[in-house]
């Protein structure tokens, strides 16, 4: 700790210690290069096809910075993603409710296997690393032999609630879908939590010292258990809106998002240890790796390398951070 | 004199086939500063914890004010006027100082489902506080506590109960890692939340800092109070060590 390192001694310092700064920058630079290299890169089909999936990621991600910040994460998010959708759709297809019903008991179900986990991690004290880990074999599992590995089919449906979730349209010459007013939206209310309200310090406090927190009378276990209720929440949500926008319920969809997410939340700014996070740096953070792998591609760096490049960056993005941390407590890890 | 604000009567607990403590009787009265002493294990942390709610007594009664208590967890103990820093950290240190003041209890501002939190407000009370307790540097009170030297640290827990009117705080090794102008600081501190009107527990292992502040000294020893009224100005501090160790004793025996 340098005492001396107090904010506002310079401009430069106070902004090169907001956990945002690093992200923000390189995902300039990212921008900058990439539409140097190819000019496809910003045209308007390819900033479309961008827009179209990272909303899904994105609000994974949204839900993982607010659960990291207090301490935990959910392994669980890929098999949520996948299983909800699932289950929605056969309740549908087998003629057992209508589609909106069918959403909302997926919702219902999904906000369950966060429970479930925020009791494990919270009442049984299994670490989250553990707990979400089992319940992402669990619920994967579920997806798979309820469904026989088959995708299930969506196109035959018509309904409102679609047009809602995920409906498309024109504006100028982009295509844009409802899920990106979606992500803005949830981004916009998580960041208000986590900023401004009570209950985002009481996140901010369970993350950063529990026993501290706890004395305080902050009610550590019910507000981690919350969380992994929101988390699921937005991964099941993020599923549904795939599934729609694809066409198909696919009991393998999400396998191996968990991972990416983190990655996002943390070259995002947010301390993979919690008691602090950053839904701006998050929604930067998915931009970028998203960017990444988009450009890559356009640029024409063969597929199977690209998690070479994505790989580098996270190492990279790490140790800036960290060598960030040191110069400033609060600038990052 | 009136009655005590705290009685412990016949507190213990045992962990297992181990006893913490055995039957312990302790007192706390309006406006003094009790210092409690003990070899490691006496027990000292136990009563403490069970006084802050993070332990449940297996046996005994606490009376608040001659009024009998039920401490079940730190927020009953808040609610009853109880505030524990304990010797570690008590703060967040990823957060600043005025949202550490108020953690747990941040005044709203706004309709209620909105939950937001009254900043200004805050910030304004923190850094008033700041300035009474003398931190001197010119702290903004959105200053992170990962910025803050162990002493302004301490300050600020201090500062957080005398705010928060608890009529006794519980100070367990404030002193500790703290350099000789800091403990100076952490101890000026204390007369004054006595003389404003509070009391407070002090446990440490340094008795010079002890002698130098408290007004009654009580000491445990294997779970059990040996002495629980010595003055500090009619004894000396080998009389007390004495006391913790039970060497006195044994001579005598």
């Amino acid at each position: 700790m340098n005492s001396t390192a107090r904010p506002g001694s310079s401009i430069v310092r106070q902004l090169t210690s907001t956990p945002e700064f690093l992200p923000f920058t390189l995902l300039t630079v990212l921008v900058v290069t990439f539409a140097a290299l190819t000019p496809n890169f910003l045209s308007q089909g390819n900033l479309s096809n961008l827009l179209a999936f990272t909303p899904e990621l994105g609000m994974i991600a949204l839900g993982m910075t607010v659960l990291m910040t207090s301490g935990e994460f959910d392994l669980s998010v890929g098999s949520v993603f996948g299983f909800t959708p699932v289950l929605m759709w056969t309740l549908f297809n087998e003629g057992i409710m209508p589609l909106e019903l069918a959403m909302v008991i997926g919702l219902i179900v999904a906000v369950g296997i966060g429970f479930v986990n925020g009791w494990f991690v919270t009442r049984l004290r299994i670490p989250s690393f553990l707990v979400t880990l089992g319940m992402m074999m669990t619920v994967r599992g579920v997806a798979l032999y309820t469904t026989s590995g088959f995708p299930q089919r969506t196109w035959r449906a018509e309904s409102w609630l679609m047009d809602l979730v995920v409906g498309d349209f024109y504006v100028g010459g982009f295509r844009l879908y409802a899920s990106l007013f979606w992500f803005i939206g949830f981004a916009l209310v998580l960041g208000y939590i986590m900023t401004q309200s009570k209950f985002g310090n009481w996140i901010q406090a369970a993350g950063g010292n529990p026993i501290a927190a706890r004395a305080r009378g902050v009610r550590v276990s019910v507000t981690k258990t919350w969380l992994f209720m929101l988390t699921s929440f937005l991964a099941a949500y993020a599923g549904i809106t795939s599934s729609i926008r694809v066409s198909a319920a696919n009991p393998n969809s999400g396998t191996g998002y968990e991972l990416e997410v983190i990655a996002m939340v943390v070259i995002g700014g947010t301390a993979l240890a919690g008691g602090r996070g950053t839904i701006l740096g998050t929604v930067l953070g998915v931009l970028m790796l998203r960017m990444m792998r988009n450009g890559i591609v356009l640029i024409g760096v063969p597929g199977l390398a690209y998690n070479i490049f994505i790989g580098v960056t996270i190492l990279t993005m790490m140790a800036l951070q960290a060598y960030l941390a040191r110069r400033h407590p609060m600038g990052g890890g | 004199m009136a009655t005590d604000l705290i009685q412990m009567k016949g507190i213990a607990k045992s962990y297992g086939p181990v006893t913490a403590l055995d039957g312990v009787d302790f007192a706390v009265r309006e406006n003094e500063i009790v210092g409690l002493l003990g070899d490691n294990g006496a027990g000292k942390s136990t009563l403490i914890k069970i006084l802050s709610g993070t332990v449940t007594a297996t046996r005994g009664d606490i009376f608040v004010r001659g009024q009998k208590a039920q401490i079940r967890n730190t927020t009953d103990a808040i609610a009853l006027g109880i505030e524990t820093i304990h010797q570690d950290s008590a703060l967040v240190t990823q957060l600043s100082i005025a949202r550490n003041l108020f953690l747990g209890r941040e005044p709203t501002i706004g309709p209620g489902f909105l939950n937001r939190m009254d900043k200004r407000k805050m910030n304004e009370v923190a850094g008033r506080l700041l300035k009474e307790i003398g931190i001197k540097k010119d702290i903004p009170a959105t200053t992170p506590i990962s910025y803050l030297s162990g002493g302004e640290r301490q300050a600020v827990s201090i500062a957080r109960a005398l705010h928060f009117d608890s009529d006794l705080i519980i100070l367990d090794e404030p002193t500790n890692n703290l350099g000789v102008e800091e403990t100076q600081g952490v101890l000026r501190f204390m007369r004054r939340a006595r003389d404003t009107g509070h009391s407070l527990i002090f446990i440490a292992h340094n008795i010079h800092h002890v002698f130098q502040v408290v007004d009654r000294i009580v000491v445990l020893r294997r779970g059990k109070v040996v002495a629980e009224d010595v003055d500090p100005k009619q004894t000396t501090i080998e009389a007390v060590e004495e006391l913790i160790t039970g060497m006195a004793i044994t001579q005598a025996a």
